[in-house]
């Protein structure tokens, strides 16, 4: 319990739909005593993470976290090395038990449930370093992203061979359709193992996209790519949000954070720090003490 | 596309590896065909190889459900294999200290139960933790089944092993007594010695047709779970587990499937085997077996149908063509006992020039008829093949 709960100021926020106008209103009204922490107050959240803890050891690595995304936003997710950024990530998603704490996704408690259930509430998440999928083309890793697949039933490959048929022609369709938009589909047939690092993430960011997520958690989308492809990443994760899809991602690159989210939610050694615009953050002193190691 | 109607067009559209198979595989049974019509192999014996050669690809089969799909590290073959023998051998012997006398057609059940139930249980603790879990679980539970096997008497008859196990076809209608109804047939079209099919020979057939038709009934089965939305998920699962846990995929439940499905498999080959050697005995369970079916998968190509049921094959031959290396008088050494020293040489060769195995899947895994449809770059396909239509 290190940094003072966001409740506290909950009452000045209370126009969810500027809350950064509001947060900025109650910076400049009380300066002594600035907005910390999430702002909790959203109107439409997918995404609510409630005191989290996760401690291995003697480290605590999550130390009482609590955000919400909100429907619609692209959500980022920023913080020092170290700060617990990839901890947080797990434990929302399933991949950690927390120690303390819950998280909600879409209103129902998904704390204590496995990744894959997770995922069918409506979260899914891509990793940092995306694995080599081997003796696979790009179109075949693609196929694993549709939910609920009839084909995935192994008695249902032989009770509803016309069934499975069926979905897969449409599932095959709507690859060949993601890969167009995000306009790779000339990797389409290319192994898997063959493409680059940064298709790699395009690839697994269209592949996630056709588990049609509520929300998508997007784990350094940006690292280890090239400029050229950076921009395309960007240019698409615009494009999806715009087309409906709630992102919360971290990044490393402050560049290609701070022109893709609002609102940005900082962390530090464990728990959130502050969250506000952009620029609130980028002006923010305590996020350059943390930054700078102070 | 048909071998019969278009052979040219059939073979243009094979990839290397299909066309370097397909010309070995034609010329080791034409040497065969030669040695059978010289009577350098006895009829008999001949299809007695083909039956073991059978048996390892149903093994090989199982295994690379497990490890060829799914990457799941089993070193019990030979126990799931000696359960499914023991099972079969204990309901239907004749000096089975449990029950006997029992059809084998519910011997099979039995043996298949067994297998599951076990493949459950130890799959449970073990396929949710990391894949080296699995592996040591299994090298202990081979040895657990196979000294359970050896010391429980009562159960099991001990060392002395189950004898007068039946025929797998007693007490069916026509097969039953098919060797003895048969006529024996004498040829002497060639020059040579005279060749005669008794009633061994009429038995060994059977045998064959029966090992035939369990390979070609797992192979259709494979084949397509292989092609479908399922066994991309586990290829996922083998590549990288967590993006198929982050997509929504109950891993440890494909895993499991996986594992019993493997397992039922490799039962079966024990079932077979049991009713082509009408004697099962604790040594069939040495770990020699199993190490024997991972160098067929490996051998193959891990993840290939065709490439196990390649590694079976071979498998036997290797095993038993050494046999008749030291009928050449200019070879200086006694080979046979050297056989395993040329396994190990041949799995040395083939990690260093081609670690993905003769045959490796040849082609995309999408959905028979779907991908057709679809606009097909065949320079572009898998590993340099073509896209689209295809098998295994």
């Amino acid at each position: 319990m290190t940094e003072p709960q966001p409740d506290s100021e909950s009452e000045s926020a209370g126009d969810p739909t500027s809350a950064a106008t509001a947060g900025a209103a109650t910076q400049t009204a009380s300066p002594a005593s600035p907005r910390s922490g999430a702002d909790r107050s959203k109107e439409d959240v997918v995404l609510e993470a409630h005191d989290l803890v996760k401690a291995f050891g003697a480290l605590v690595a999550t130390d009482h976290a609590s955000f919400q995304v909100e429907r619609g936003t692209i959500t980022g997710l920023i913080g020092p090395n170290g700060a617990g950024k990839s901890t947080l990530f797990n434990l929302v998603s399933g991949f950690y038990e927390p120690d303390s704490g819950h998280v909600e996704v879409n209103g129902t408690d998904v704390t204590d449930l496995e990744p894959y259930e997770i995922a069918d509430h409506g979260l899914i998440r891509t990793f940092q370093t995306p694995r080599k999928l081997e003796g696979m083309t790009v179109r075949e890793a693609m196929l694993v992203g549709p939910q609920r697949q009839p084909g995935e039933s192994f008695v249902k490959l032989f009770t509803a061979p016309d069934e499975v048929r069926e979905h897969e022609a449409r599932n095959l369709a709507d690859v060949e359709r993601i890969l167009g938009e995000f306009e790779i589909d000339h990797l389409a047939t290319q192994p898997a193992t063959k493409i680059s690092g940064g298709q790699m993430k395009l690839v697994e960011l269209a592949r996630a996209m056709l588990a049609e997520p509520d929300i998508l958690l997007l784990d350094e989308p940006a690292a280890g790519v090239n400029p050229t492809l950076r921009k395309k990443l960007a240019e698409q994760i615009r494009r999806l949000h715009d087309q409906g899809t709630t992102f919360l991602l971290i990044e490393h690159d402050m560049e290609f954070v701070m022109s893709l989210a609002d609102p940005v939610i900082v962390l530090d050694r464990g728990s959130v720090l502050m969250e506000g615009t952009p620029d609130e953050v980028q002006t923010d002193d305590r996020v350059i003490d943390a930054y700078l190691g102070g | 596309m048909s071998l019969v109607s278009d052979p040219k067009g059939y073979w243009a559209d094979l990839t290397r590896p299909e066309q370097g198979v397909l010309a070995f595989v034609l010329g080791f049974a034409l040497l065969l065909l030669l040695g059978l019509l010289t009577g350098g192999i006895g009829p008999s014996y001949f299809l007695f190889l083909v039956g073991l050669a059978g048996m390892y690809s149903l093994l090989s089969f199982g295994l690379n459900v497990q490890w060829g799909y799914s990457g799941l590290i089993n070193f019990s073959v030979a126990a799931f294999f000696g359960i499914g023998a023991y099972g079969t051998a204990l309901a239907s012997a004749s000096s089975s200290p449990l029950a006997g006398g029992i059809p084998p057609v519910v011997g099979l059940f039995v043996a298949l139960v067994l297998a599951g139930v076990l493949a459950l249980l130890i799959g449970i603790p073990t396929l949710r933790l990391r894949a080296d879990y699995l592996a040591i679980a299994s090298i202990g539970l081979a040895e657990v089944v196979r000294i359970i096997i050896l010391n429980e008497g009562w159960l099991t008859n001990g060392s002395a092993g189950v004898r007068g196990i039946p025929g797998f076809f007693e007490g069916w209608p026509v097969l039953e007594t098919f060797p003895e109804t048969m006529p024996g047939v004498i040829i002497t079209a060639l020059p040579g010695p005279t060749i005669v099919l008794g009633t061994n020979f009429w038995q060994a057939l059977l045998n064959v047709a029966l090992v035939l038709t369990l390979v070609g009934i797992c192979y259709l089965v494979l084949r397509r779970v292989h092609r479908s939305p399922w066994g991309r998920v586990l290829r996922t699962i083998r590549s990288d587990e967590d993006a198929a846990r982050a997509l929504g995929k109950n891993t440890y439940s494909y895993k499991m499937q996986a594992f019993v499905l493997g397992s039922l498999i490799m039962a079966l080959a024990g079932v077979f085997y049991a009713h082509l050697n009408l004697y099962v005995g604790p040594g069939d369970l040495n770990p020699i077996t199993t190490f024997y079916v991972w160098v067929a998968v490996i051998l193959g190509g891990s993840g290939s149908n065709r490439g196990a049921l390649f590694g079976g094959f071979v498998i036997v031959a290797i095993q038993q063509g050494t046999r008749f290396l030291n009928e050449f008088g200019w070879i200086p050494v006694d080979v046979a006992p050297l056989r395993l020293l040329l396994i190990g040489v041949i799995i040395v060769l083939l990690m260093r020039f081609r670690p993905q195995g003769v045959l490796p899947p040849q082609r995309e895994l999408i959905w028979r008829g779907v991908v057709d449809d679809a606009p097909s770059q065949p320079e572009r396909g898998v590993r340099g093949s073509k896209a689209g239509e295809s098998d295994d």
